[in-house]
């Protein structure tokens, strides 16, 4: 019996799972338009397919970022890339439901806050992740936090002109 | 538990680092930070948060000056005491006690995590006052989803790189701080 039940452990490239993060990510598109005094049908279905198209960027650059500048545990552990931005972007999770509950529960109608820290905490702590299997210098948290910034910014100002 | 000697820094300076790298400031800086400091910083950070709460509601008509007194005496109650059994109730659950963590370095930690909501209630008392604009959510809910993260390497690091539970406790503690925070506004209003 597994007595390290939700502890961090070491996946093979096929164990990691990135469909929580997607998951949150469209979340967020789907409440983004809830928290508009006005909406239509319409601008949830542009706001899901906004943050799906976020989420992908996110995931993917990050990715990228890690394999590209840690070259030498790229040869040696080929799937670390994948695998810090599977758990790192883990960390979405509870700005997810602590949106659902200021949405659903609180009434409050800001969304985006909660959406814009989620993404940033979450690729720093890919980026934390990372130098834990091994990479090298804080560029591994400095650029993920600032890729997600730009990211986040973008988000903003696109659901900002949804109809 | 880190045992390795920490450097001689500032405390303003660990604070300010707890919000750019907790991960390393938890790991490395936390032991010689007395958790009187750390309830201090999270104490004063809640007192400017409720201040803006009851700043808005006065601006709206809802309540007189003396309640923006009660509010802002609340989220100093809110700082302390609350973060305090936030921090207790943390370090029980994840059995950091047995993992060599005391409970006054759990405390410590907990409220420092703190740090980034005291920059924002800072800025947006600083907004509400020179502009006559609405903070509290804008900045005060802001600065503690952003203190979200060192608390939630604080609870990795008690409950020994638990994921799961990290997640878990996170969400638990966020959620208490925001709903308190909404009940206690609604209450004094």
């Amino acid at each position: 019996m597994d007595t390290r039940l939700g502890y961090a452990q070491g996946a093979g490239p096929g164990g990691v799972k990135l469909w929580p993060a997607y998951l949150c990510f469209m979340i967020f598109g789907v409440l983004i338009p809830f928290s508009k005094p006005d909406y239509k049908f319409t601008t949830v279905i542009y706001s899901l397919l906004i943050a799906i198209v976020v989420g992908l960027m996110a995931i993917n650059v990050l990715i990228l970022v890690f394999n590209s500048g840690n070259a030498a545990l790229r040869q040696t552990d080929g799937g670390f890339a994948r695998e810090a931005v599977g758990t790192g972007m883990l960390f979405m999770i509870p700005f997810t439901v602590l949106a659902i509950i200021a949405l659903a529960v609180l009434g409050w109608n800001a969304v985006m806050p909660f959406a814009s820290a989620a993404i940033t905490t979450a690729a720093a702590t890919a980026g934390a992740e990372a130098m834990k299997r091994g990479a090298q210098g804080t560029k591994n948290v400095m650029i993920p936090t600032l890729v997600a910034m730009v990211l986040s910014t973008v988000w903003m100002m696109l659901t900002s002109i949804l109809p | 538990m880190n045992t390795a000697a920490p450097m001689d820094i500032p405390r303003w300076k660990t604070a300010l680092n707890m919000m750019i790298n907790p991960g390393e400031v938890i790991k490395t800086q936390m032991t010689k930070i007395p958790w009187p400091y750390s309830v201090m910083v999270s104490g004063l950070s809640f007192t400017l948060f409720f201040l803006q709460t009851g700043l808005d509601m006065l601006k709206a008509g809802q309540i007189g000056a003396s309640t923006v007194i009660l509010i802002t005496v609340l989220g100093l109650l809110y700082g302390t005491v609350g973060i305090v059994l936030l921090a207790v109730m943390v370090w029980a659950l994840s059995q950091a006690g047995e993992r060599g963590y005391t409970l006054e370095w759990a405390i410590s930690t907990f409220a420092l995590g703190y740090s980034a909501t005291f920059v924002y209630a800072l800025s947006g008392l600083i907004f509400s006052l020179a502009f006559g604009w609405k903070t509290a959510v804008a900045f005060g809910v802001t600065g503690v989803l952003w203190a979200l993260r060192p608390t939630l390497y604080t609870i990795k690091q008690m409950s020994g790189e638990r994921v799961a539970f990290s997640i878990a406790m996170t969400t638990l503690c966020g959620a208490i701080l925001l709903i308190g925070w909404a009940v206690l506004g609604k209450f004094a209003g």
